[in-house]
This record gives structure tokens, C-alpha cells and sequence, in this order.
């Protein structure tokens, strides 16, 4: 079977003035459908980077992303962003839940913005199944840390994204709420066979998964 | 969702929302105001022009549509000639003053013969004292006497001099005060002339035939009927007006623009992170220009509303207070005004909305 995400010599050069900084230096990796796979490495190895470039955020500066099958550098900006919507659902360490919404708001925001609209069901099951149906009429402020970042969740994939990428999920969580969204996370992965991405620099997260990449200095070097 | 979205936007910063709105209510309501008072104002002196009576009108030649604002007055002389063409019934000389003395303001005021201007005019209607018998008397109309709280048998002081109020008469005949015509002539040094010439014909029939007679008895002058004079008393044939109610609007406009701009401007640079993470979200360029363009018009549209509704409130305060000052709302200028708020909110926040639809999204999540 052809996988999920494939990535071949992906290279990505920040340029800030007349300084380039190397992020990635020839990544080459491929995920299957229906993986759990860990980013391991020291900070600053590139592992933020390669997933924006795998969620289409940025482009890299040489190199090819295969996500589902389509190649993004043939894609114009607009259907890499049409294809984010459809294909790709994003998770921070920061949350980055809309303030002045309710959950109730960011979820239902991100089923507005998909085409297909508000899916009363797939809301539901969403919420249930990360246990904030309860929380859904509160505003970020008033949710704990934990209940954020589950809102997060069922925001990404609500619209039933192929991928799910998340950027050290428990990065600001204490042990009890890491423990409990990386449940989460798990679930959704065996459940929903949901393919999940994440970075992590805590141990027992990357523990959880199927499979754990090590990243160093913008290379794969370990898998 | 995008309106919940945006209605959420909105109540996060009031202050910054509620400047806005009064910013383009202000926008409305003083292009409404400006275009309503100069064509009430118009619409009111055309009026009673139309109330002389007359079905023709000569002023000397250069004279504006704005009456007194005139060349050297005519030799009174005229009158009697005119009065020879066939189907003229009677001529009224009058000789326009205008009045800046005693309580302020700009009053015109008529020097008229009484005989000749009831000829033309079918005579006042006394609301209370009677007519001119002295050098020294004035007739007031009754919007006059309301507003400045005087009667017969007061003393008001007209180009530096004082006179008395010998009879209260109903409003709509050329000005809204009359003194005698020898009077207005020796005040102003223009003894036996006069700066306009009221014509009534026989019958109205023959309007268009005195009208020719008049123009060739008197080539050098401008001879006008009053239908024709009503019907150019708009702003559009009055340039200095034209030009004001022009500038009046552009300021109104340039107001309203500059502040959206800025509310926009600064709410997408607050707002950099959200825009980023509607971003991740999928949300296309367009998505966040709209989104903008739809905050700002949310903001327009309401300030439109209340502009309305103030310049009503504010018609309503003038009118009852300064019932000389008449305010013109038209539908068609209320649909205006909307249209230049809307238009000038949208090409106001374009410039952030492309902005915001253009940020880096990585950049915009990293902001602080
Ligand atoms: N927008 C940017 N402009 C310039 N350089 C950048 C930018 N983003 C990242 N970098 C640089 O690229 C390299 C990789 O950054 P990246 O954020 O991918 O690392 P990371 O592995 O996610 O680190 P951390 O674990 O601290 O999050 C770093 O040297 C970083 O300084
Ligand atoms: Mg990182």
C-alpha cells in the first residue's frame, strides 16, 4: 500500500537577511496510513519545520511532499490551501484556540471553514469521544489546559482529516492532562485509525506510539 | 459561523467598535445635513420667490440665482415700460437689502412699493398690526416674529437703524421682511432704482409672449420666468454651492474612510495569531479578506443606521427650534450617504484585509 505521507530529500533553507539557517537537510521518510509516529530531537533540529512543511504551511526550498497521493510543489498555493482544509488537521503545543469563541465556536468554525459545513454527528462523536461535551459553551479562558487542547483536538479533526499533525501537544500540560489528551490521541488512532504525527520531547509520549523517528541537526537519523 | 465569528469580533473591543460606528454615523449624518439644509434652504427661497406671485422676473444682467446678490440695481423707470406690453397687469419694483445687523444672522429684506407688490402678489395676510405707513415701519413675516419673539409695536434694528414692526404677515412672499421702497433707496444710495422687477401677467397663458416682449425690450437683462427660475434653484446651478456641499461631502467620506482604516489596521495586527490560525484552519485568502470586509461593513451598516436615525433626531431638534432653517431628507440621499459610508468602509479596510489575507501563516502563529 502507497503511503499517507511520503517525503523525498526535503530541504528547507530560512533566509533572515544574508543569514540561511538549514532546517532540513534532506529529510526522507514515509508514513502508512493509520500510523502513530513520534518526532524526537533536540530543539531546533528542524521537527516544527518538517511538519509545517507537511501541512503545507511553508514550502520547502528543494525537495518533494507526497501527502495522500498528491505532490505539493504542482500544487498553486490555493489548492495546497484547499487541500490543508480537506486533508490535514494541525494541533500546538500553544492550543491556538480562537479567544473570543466558545469550544463550541472553534470546533464548529473549523466545519465552516471545511466546505461541507456544519455535521451535527461527526460534532458529537467528536466531543464525546475527547469529553468536553460538557465544556462546549465555555470561552478558552475559562478551560483548563487540558480541556483546551482537547477542544484543539476535535477542531483538527473534526472534518475527519487523513493526517493529523501535532506539535508537542503536551508541551504545556502537567502529567495528569499530558496522560489524558495522549489518550486521547490513542484513540483516535486505534478507533478512528486516524493517522497522527506528533512531536514530543517527553519520553513517555513518544513511548505511546507505534513508531519513533529521531531527528537531529535537519536529518532523519534514526527510525 | 463566520457571523458568529465576526459578531464576536466586534463586542472583544467596544470602545474601538463603537468609535468606529460613530465615526460613520458622523460621516452620514453630516452629509445629510449639508446636502439636506442647502437644498431646504434652496427649496425654501425658491418657494417664496414662487409666493411673490409673479409669473416673471428681471434683474439686472450678472445677477446670481441668489437673489440681492446683484449687480448695480435698475432704474426704476423700467417698471413703467414693462407695464405697457400687452397682457401685463402690474409690475413691483423691489430693491433686496440684506440685514447683519441687530441679533445676527443674514436676513433679506425687501424695499417694496405696497401698492404695486399687492398688485402682484394679491396682498399680505395680516396675522396681526396692518400695513406700511411710515418710513420707518416693517412688516415681519410669522417665522420671523416666532423665532426672534417679537410683535407689533416692537423696535428691531435693520441695517443700523431702527424700525417699527407694524404688522405680522404670513411667510412665503420673497423675504420675511418688507420695509418701504423709498426707504431701502435712500439707505442705500439708489435713489428711484430698484434690483428686481416682478411681473404678472393677465393671465398665466401668457407667460411665454411677455416673456419675449420683455427680452426684447430689455436685451441687456436678465429676464427669467419663475417656473424657469424654480427650476434651476438647485445646488447643481449654483456653483459656489456646488462646490461646498462637494467638499462638505469628501471630508464627511475622508472621516469615515480613515477611521475604518485604522480599526481595521490596528485589529488585524492584534489579531495576526487568529488570522494564523484560521490559516492552519484551511481558511483560503479570500476567506479572511471577506471575513474582514464583512467586520467592517457589520460596522458600517450599523453606523449608517445610527447616523439616520440622528439626523432625523436632529431635523426634528432644528426645525422645532430654528423654523427658518428647514432640513431636506430625501430617500435619495439617505440611500447616497449609505452608499458612500458602505463604499468608503469597504475601500478603507480592503488594505488590511489584503494584508491580513497575505500574512506568512507560520510567522502569524509565532506572533506574540
Ligand atoms: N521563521 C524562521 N526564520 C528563520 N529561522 C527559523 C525560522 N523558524 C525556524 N528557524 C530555524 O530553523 C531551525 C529549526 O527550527 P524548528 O522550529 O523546526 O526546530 P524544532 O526542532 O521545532 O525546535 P523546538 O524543539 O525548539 O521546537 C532552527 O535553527 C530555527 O532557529
Ligand atoms: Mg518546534
Amino acid at each position: 500500500m502507497d503511503p499517507i505521507i511520503a517525503t523525498e530529500d526535503l530541504k528547507k533553507i530560512y533566509r533572515l537577511g544574508k543569514v540561511d539557517t538549514p532546517a532540513l537537510r534532506g529529510v526522507t521518510l514515509q508514513i502508512q496510513d493509520g500510523e502513530f509516529a513520534a518526532i524526537v530531537g533536540p530543539s531546533g533540529c528542524g521537527k516544527s519545520t518538517l511538519l509545517y512543511l507537511l501541512g503545507g504551511l511553508a514550502s520547502p526550498t528543494s525537495g518533494r511532499i507526497f501527502v495522500d497521493g498528491n505532490e505539493y510543489s504542482s500544487m498553486t498555493d490555493a489548492e495546497r490551501t484547499r487541500f490543508r482544509r480537506h486533508k490535514v488537521g494541525f494541533v500546538f503545543q500553544r492550543f491556538n484556540l480562537l479567544p473570543t469563541l466558545t469550544a463550541r465556536g472553534n470546533i464548529a468554525l473549523a466545519q465552516a471553514i471545511h466546505d461541507h459545513g456544519y455535521d451535527p454527528h461527526r460534532f458529537q462523536s467528536v466531543t464525546e469521544m475527547l469529553g468536553i461535551g460538557a465544556k462546549l459553551d465555555h470561552r478558552p479562558f475559562a478551560l483548563s489546559g487540558g480541556e483546551q487542547q482537547r477542544v484543539a483536538i476535535a477542531r483538527a479533526v473534526v472534518c475527519e482529516p487523513k493526517i493529523l499533525l501535532a506539535d508537542e501537544p503536551t508541551g504545556n500540560l502537567d502529567s495528569g492532562n499530558s496522560q489524558l489528551v495522549l489518550n486521547m490521541l490513542r484513540t483516535l488512532n486505534r478507533s478512528l485509525h486516524q493517522t497522527i504525527l506528533m512531536i514530543t520531547h517527553n519520553p513517555e509520549a513518544a513511548a505511546i506510539s507505534d513508531r519513533i523517528i529521531h531527528m537531529r541537526d535537519g536529518l532523519v537519523i534514526e527510525d | 459561523m463566520i457571523g458568529k465569528m465576526i459578531i464576536a469580533n466586534v463586542l472583544h473591543r467596544p470602545i474601538r467598535t463603537i468609535v468606529s460606528i460613530l465615526a460613520v454615523a458622523i460621516e452620514v449624518g453630516m452629509v445629510l445635513l449639508v446636502v439636506g439644509m442647502t437644498t431646504g434652504m434652496l427649496s425654501q427661497a425658491a418657494a417664496r420667490i414662487q409666493g411673490v406671485g409673479a409669473d416673471v422676473m428681471v434683474q439686472p444682467s450678472g445677477a446670481s440665482l441668489f437673489l440681492g446678490v446683484s449687480a448695480a440695481p435698475m432704474p426704476i423707470k423700467i417698471a413703467d415700460l414693462i407695464e405697457q406690453l400687452p397682457h401685463v397687469q402690474a409690475v413691483a419694483p423691489v430693491l433686496l437689502q440684506f440685514n447683519t445687523s441687530g441679533t445676527g444672522g443674514l436676513n433679506l429684506v425687501y424695499g417694496i412699493d405696497p401698492k404695486t407688490f399687492a398688485k402682484v402678489s394679491g396682498g399680505f395676510v395680516f396675522y396681526s398690526g396692518g400695513p406700511l405707513r411710515n418710513p420707518w415701519d416693517v412688516l415681519v413675516d410669522d417665522f420671523y416674529a416666532r423665532s426672534k419673539r417679537v410683535k407689533v409695536g416692537d423696535t428691531i434694528n435693520l441695517l443700523g437703524h431702527d424700525f417699527h414692526i407694524a404688522g405680522v404677515v404670513e411667510h412665503g412672499k420673497g423675504a420675511r421682511l418688507f420695509i418701504p421702497l423709498k426707504t431701502a433707496q435712500d439707505m442705500s444710495g439708489s435713489k428711484n432704482r430698484a434690483s428686481i422687477f416682478f411681473v404678472k401677467c393677465t393671465d398665466v397663458g401668457y407667460t411665454d409672449s411677455v416673456l419675449a416682449a420683455v427680452k426684447k425690450l430689455l436685451p441687456d437683462h436678465n429676464v427669467l420666468s419663475v417656473r424657469e427660475y424654480m427650476s434651476m434653484m438647485t445646488s447643481n446651478n449654483l456653483p459656489e454651492l456646488s462646490d461646498f456641499v462637494t467638499v462638505m461631502i469628501g471630508i464627511a467620506v475622508g472621516i469615515g474612510f480613515l477611521v475604518i482604516f485604522l480599526s481595521m489596521y490596528t485589529t488585524i495586527t492584534e489579531r495576526t495569531r487568529e488570522i494564523g490560525i484560521l490559516k492552519s484552519l484551511g481558511a483560503s485568502k479570500a476567506y479572511v479578506i471577506n471575513a474582514i470586509l464583512q467586520e467592517a461593513g457589520l460596522m458600517c451598516i450599523i453606523g449608517i443606521a445610527v447616523g439616520i436615525g440622528g439626523t432625523i433626531g436632529l431635523k426634528i431638534l432644528i426645525e422645532s427650534n430654528f423654523p427658518t432653517i428647514p432640513v431636506n431628507l430625501t430617500v435619495l440621499w439617505v440611500i447616497r450617504a449609505g452608499a458612500l459610508a458602505i463604499g468608503g468602509g469597504l475601500i478603507g479596510s480592503f488594505y488590511p484585509a489584503l494584508r491580513a489575507a497575505r500574512l506568512d501563516p507560520i510567522d502569524a502563529l509565532g506572533y506574540e
